[in-house]
This record gives structure tokens, sequence and C-alpha cells, in this order.
């Protein structure tokens, strides 16, 4: 099975060469391609310098165009698996064997890395308002679907070759991490979540910020019930 | 309406349907865009050549004064211009990321062709 770590980074000069090497610590073997969206700090310069395999986005895209460049490529050059993992360091990547299991196991298509399955094993739980957010979109989730997913806003997950296809033809733009899971749903695939800790940010700023979330959850929301209208018939 | 104000709205009518021509002569519009931009040109100098066209109208179909009528109508089309707009925005937007992928990507295979592919496994 080939597996591709897929890298967003977006101004993260102080993160990415810290993730990189983590990844390669922990093994030689596996494949990863950073994907730099047009990051205006010295991102770029850091990959050139220590030889990171990256792709250089010449425009900046936005998360949702970054990973699905990285879905392109995994297509592209035939990856059975798939593998968003963010370059600000949030993400440990000791959980990708647990991650990539339901995966290779035929339990799943998609498998997300979910800080809340747990509460117990996870440190960072972000605060109050995301919780709140990310239980609305659960909810909204699992009015639609009949199905929990605990953790909707996790960009930590797994994916397999179908859903590589699926996702580096038509990959949601504007609130990739939710929307992505209710096209996934709509094709009638299969989800997992996995429990993983996640660490404080490292650097950087969130793309979510606090004063935004209320605002944040009202586009989300409608934009999982518009998406959920999708949803394609049993035979 | 009096006679001279008239021939001013006329006037400004055909200047408004020059400025129209010229942008689609000098390819600033595509002439798919601009059907509607003429329409609107013709359709006020009409409404100004034929006297009572627009009062007429507005009666018949039951509007109690015509600027009612020509209000509503204006923000009507304005409404589904701005709706096409959007549309078309959103398509565009969809296929510039697309081509800004596909670009990285290609730039992404030159480099490694041109490195005789000896930064492929780094």
């Amino acid at each position: 099975m080939k597996v591709l770590l897929i890298i967003p980074a977006y101004n993260e000069e102080e993160n990415i060469l810290n993730t990189v090497t983590t990844i390669k610590e922990y093994s030689e073997e596996i494949d990863y391609i950073v994907i730099n969206d047009g990051s205006k700090d010295n991102t770029l310069q850091i990959l050139k310098d220590n030889n990171i395999k990256h792709i250089n986005l010449v425009e900046n895209l936005g998360i949702g165009g970054a990973v699905q460049t990285g879905y392109k490529y995994a297509y592209e050059n035939g990856y059975d698996i798939a593998i968003q993992f963010d370059g600000d360091g949030q993400h440990d990547i000791n959980y990708l064997p647990q991650i990539c299991e339901p995966i290779i196991n035929g339990q799943a298509n998609m498998c997300i890395g979910s800080r809340y399955l747990d509460k117990t094993s996870s440190e960072f739980q972000s605060t109050f308002m995301r919780r709140l957010g990310k239980n609305i979109i659960s909810m909204i989730i699992r009015m639609c679907y009949r199905k929990k997913i605990t953790d909707p806003t996790s960009g930590f997950r797994a994916i397999d070759r179908k859903i590589i296809e699926l996702f580096s033809k038509e990959y949601p733009v504007d609130y990739p991490e939710p929307e992505s899971i209710v096209n996934v749903l709509n094709e009638r695939y299969k989800i997992e979540e996995v429990s993983v800790s996640m660490n404080e940010r490292q650097g950087g700023t969130s793309s979510i910020k606090i004063l935004n979330s209320m605002y944040y959850m009202f586009k989300v929301s409608l934009a999982i019930l518009i998406d959920s209208l999708n949803k394609k018939k049993v035979k | 309406m009096p006679l001279e104000l008239t021939v001013a709205l006329i006037v400004i009518s055909a200047i408004y349907l020059i400025l129209i021509f010229r942008a689609i002569k000098k390819g600033k519009m595509q002439i798919s865009f601009s059907i509607f931009w003429i329409l609107s040109g013709f359709g006020l100098i009409i409404a100004l050549i034929i006297p009572d066209l627009i009062s007429k109208i507005s009666k018949i179909l039951g509007f109690s004064v015509p600027s009612n009528m020509m209000f509503c109508v204006t923000i009507f089309i304005a409404f589904l211009l701005i709706f096409d707009l959007t549309v078309k925005l959103s398509k565009e937007s969809k296929r510039n990321i697309s081509l800004v992928q596909e670009i990285s990507l290609l730039k992404n295979r030159v480099e490694k062709l041109e490195n005789g592919e000896k930064n492929e496994k780094v």
C-alpha cells in the first residue's frame, strides 16, 4: 500500500521544518508532500534549503485548494491512501498506524482523527467556543445523515483510493473539513473515527479566529445543509 | 413629458449606447455579455421615442404610477443580473483554482525532470 502524507502549509516558516523532521524521524520510508499555499513568509525558502519535497502553488488558494492539490498529486501518482497532516505541528505522526488501520482493513473509506472520541487521552481540546461550534456541526451532520462524527473540523484524516479520486475531482473550497465529510457521506462511503490527541499550535495563527466563530458557524451550518441536498438516493 | 427633457434623455441614452459599443469594439466586453447592455440601451430609446408607451403599459398592468412600474422592473432586472454574475463568478473562481493547481503540479514535475529525478526520493 502506497501511503502519502499531504502537508498543507501557509505561512508556516516556524513549524514546517519541525513537522517534516518529525515525520522523517518517525520513518524514512514514508512519502510526503508539502503544499506551499503561496506563503508570504520564508516557507518556500525553508522548503528549498532543506530539500523538502514540495509543490509550490503559484497563487494562494486557501486550505481547500491546497489540500486538493495534494489529492490530485496522490491520484496521479497512484497512492492508495492519502493522509492530510497539518504543517503547524498540531498533529502527531505517531497516530499514523491507527488512522490507516480502518482503511487497510476495509472498514472505512475515510478515517478521521478525533480529539473528542476519547476525552481522557487528549490534552488539547481547544476553547469552549470551538467545542460548542463542533458540537453544532456534529449535530447537523447527525440530523442529516444519522452518523455521529465527533470531530468534524479535524484536519487529520486518511482517505482511500476511491475518495482520493472523488476529492481530486471535486473538493469544497469554503469550509473543506466539515463539507468534505458531507460529500463523502453523500456518496454513501463509510467514515470511521479514531481517537488521537493533538498538540497546542506551536506557532502561527489558527485559521478560525474566535471572534469570527459565530459567523463561521452560521456559514458552515448552511453549507452543510446545502451540501446534504445532494445526498444520493439508495437504490 | 416636456420635449426638452425627452431630447435630453434620448441624447443620454445615445451616449450610453455609444459607450457600450466602444467597449465591445475594444474587446473589453464579450459579445455574449453585451447583449443585455445593448438591449437595455435600445429599450430606453424606444420608451422615450414612443410617447406614453410607459404610462400605457403601467396602466394596463395596474400600477398606480408609471414610475412604480419602472422601479419594479429595474430592480427585478438588476437582481437577475447580479444573480447571473454571481453564478458566473463562482464558475470562474472554480476554474481558476483548478488552473493554479494544474500549473503548480506541472511545475513540480518539470523541476523533478530537470533535476534528473535525483530529488525523487528525498
